[in-house]
């Protein structure tokens, strides 16, 4: 261990197989579906401190999301059915993006389809107005057609990855479900169709259940959707190190990241980077602090960059 | 909108299940219909409370607390000296207009009512706030009329026709909100209400607490958190 001041939290992410890389000044990353498309956060979040963040889910056309309730709250995680309520990518582009470019605020487009073809198009979208880096959503339950139906079948998988990878130059993250028996053959897919990265996990599909005794009869109320936060932890460090059994690109961890601790578990399991999710929606500032909380703990410990911390704890 | 640090300077009961709590901040500015969400320890989402009064001179902020559950609980044992952490001040609240005003509240719906109240009194404007609880220990003071047991509609139309009322304010349970809003479009009389649905993030980025509009022959999303909680009765989809 080295001992410097000048520590570092950096990081590069990259393909060893084709040199495509997405650089970041922290391993923290705002996920999916908890951030918004970042500027709402203004004023709540030390931006410089963050990664990226991950825009909301964006289909090819505006979405309205579930009808009905659409959040359930469980003793250690959230239910979630929203549906994909989103602005489609046609306003993402001309209200959102000029926003991200002034404020220079780093992102990755999470985007998600019904066919086959959205996909193509939105890649091809993304890719005309040089968006850095894409994650693919093909994971999220709570849709009736498509998204999921390609994130659990290897040969669909390996078909999309590919059709999106002609299309798309920047740096491609492929974000897969836990929704599975073998989730191997799947990061296996994304890989050798030539994604550059993969982000796992989605929420859980799970059944939120209350049943209330009340004037002598009971009133039921049931919330299908997907799970997330600190309870899926064990289970998102399970399928990373399943999926890094069998891929040499880059892994983002997700699932239930609240503390310094956290991260170092998701790094022994091989974790690359990080996106904090259901724990913005508690303390807003959380990824930030956590960036921080990595900067003191390296500086206190002698580590100058996450490299080295990396490496430390993997082979420690 | 802002994460503050609050310190509890005041508590006390004021009916059956119900503390009003006096929190000392930073805050410096909100208005009736805007409401804080805390942060309760071991919940996995905030919990979102309307702003019942503002005092800007103390820097105090004033909210009234239902038990529910854990939440709640946690906040009603709060003491004087103690911290809790909000975000505030969140939403959209109530459009004040020169108008001849009814405030409606049902329960714990009082809470932004009261604040409001208090601003159309500041500012001359005529209105008339009436309350309805379910029992006597229920009562939250503060109404020019209170209403126990029964329905705070009945008699509705006859209030609004008698003292010639030009707009509606209203908070409480969705299902009071549902019927006035069929009262408010049979007299034509503009109607804000004050919403209830369960939020995640409480700043319009998860669209967890999603409600329909019907506005312009176009059914539209708006999230309670952030576009309201106020939304005009006639335009909600119920
Ligand atoms: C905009 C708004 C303003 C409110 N103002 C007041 C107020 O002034 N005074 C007051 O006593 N109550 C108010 N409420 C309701 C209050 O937020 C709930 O009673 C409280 O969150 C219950 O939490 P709990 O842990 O005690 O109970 P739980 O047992 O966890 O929940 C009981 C019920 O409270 C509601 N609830 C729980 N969590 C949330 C959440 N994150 N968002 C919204 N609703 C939730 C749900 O309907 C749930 O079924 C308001 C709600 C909203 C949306
Ligand atoms: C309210 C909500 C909305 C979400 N929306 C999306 C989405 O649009 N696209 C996506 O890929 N993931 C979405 N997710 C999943 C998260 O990005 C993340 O994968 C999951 O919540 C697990 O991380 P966590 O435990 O830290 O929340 C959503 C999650 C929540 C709670």
């Amino acid at each position: 261990m080295m001992s410097n001041t000048s520590n570092t939290i950096n990081t590069i992410l990259k393909n060893p197989h084709n040199g495509n890389s997405f650089e970041l000044k922290s391993p923290l990353l705002c996920a999916s579906g908890t951030f918004g498309y970042a500027d709402e956060y203004e004023g709540l979040v030390d931006f410089n401190e963050l990664g990226a963040i991950v825009t909301k889910g964006i289909t090819l056309e505006k979405r309205p999301g579930n009808a009905g309730e659409r959040i359930f709250e469980c003793d250690f995680g959230l239910i979630n059915r929203i549906g994909l309520e989103n602005i489609g990518i046609n306003d993402f582009i001309n209200e959102k993006l000029p926003i991200l470019k002034q404020k220079n605020i780093n992102f990755i487009l999470n985007i998600a389809g019904s066919t086959l073809e959205d996909y193509e198009k939105l890649s091809y979208i993304a890719n005309e107005n040089d968006i850095k880096a894409l994650e693919v959503n093909v994971s999220c339950p709570n849709v009736k057609h498509g998204c999921l139906e390609f994130g659990l079948k290897p040969d669909l998988l390996f078909e999309l990855v590919k059709k999106i990878r002609a299309n798309y130059k920047g740096f491609l993250i492929v974000k897969l479900s836990p929704n599975t028996t073998d989730i191997k053959p799947l990061a296996q897919s994304a890989q050798s169709a030539g994604a550059d990265c993969i982000s796992a996990i989605n929420t859980i599909r799970a059944l939120g259940v209350k049943v209330n005794f009340e004037n002598n009869k009971f009133n039921k109320k049931f919330v299908q959707g997907g799970l997330s936060g600190a309870c899926i932890k064990p289970i998102s460090l399970y399928m990373i190190s399943q999926i890094k059994q069998v891929v040499v690109i880059p892994v983002i961890a997700l699932g239930g990241i609240y503390n310094l601790n956290d991260l170092f578990e998701y790094i022994s399991v091989g974790a690359d980077a990080f996106q904090v999710g259901t724990a913005n929606f508690l303390y807003p500032s959380i990824a930030s602090d956590l960036a921080k909380a990595l900067k003191d703990f390296m500086m206190k410990n002698g580590f100058s960059c996450f490299e080295e911390l990396k490496k430390e704890i993997l082979n420690g | 909108m802002k994460d503050y640090k609050g310190q509890i300077n005041s508590i006390e009961n004021i009916a059956k299940d119900v503390v009003k709590i006096t929190i000392l901040s930073a805050l410096n500015d909100c208005c009736p219909g805007q409401f804080i969400s805390i942060l309760c320890p071991n919940k996995i989402i905030r919990r979102p409370f309307s702003i019942a009064d503002f005092n800007e001179k103390e820097k105090t902020i004033t909210i009234f607390v239902k038990y529910k559950g854990e939440g709640t609980k946690y906040l009603q044992n709060l003491n004087v000296g103690d911290y809790i952490n909000f975000i505030a001040p969140l939403g959209h609240g109530f459009k004040i207009e020169n108008k001849k005003s009814l405030l409606i509240g049902a329960g714990i719906g009082i809470a932004p009512l009261l604040f409001l109240k208090k601003e159309l009194d500041k500012n001359n404007i005529k209105n008339y706030l009436i309350s309805g609880f379910k029992a006597n220990d229920e009562v939250i003071k503060g109404s020019d009329e209170t209403k126990i047991g029964g329905s705070v509609l009945d008699d509705i139309e006859k209030i609004i026709e008698d003292k010639k009322i030009e707009l509606i304010y209203s908070c409480g349970p969705n299902t009071v909100l549902e019927k006035l809003s069929k009262i408010a479009k049979k007299n034509n009389i503009k109607t804000q209400v004050a919403l209830e649905k369960v939020m995640a993030c409480s700043m319009g980025v998860c669209k967890g607490c999603a409600i329909r509009l019907f506005r312009n022959n176009e059914i539209i999303n708006k999230t309670v958190c952030h576009d309201g909680p106020v939304f005009d009765a006639c335009e909600v989809m119920w």
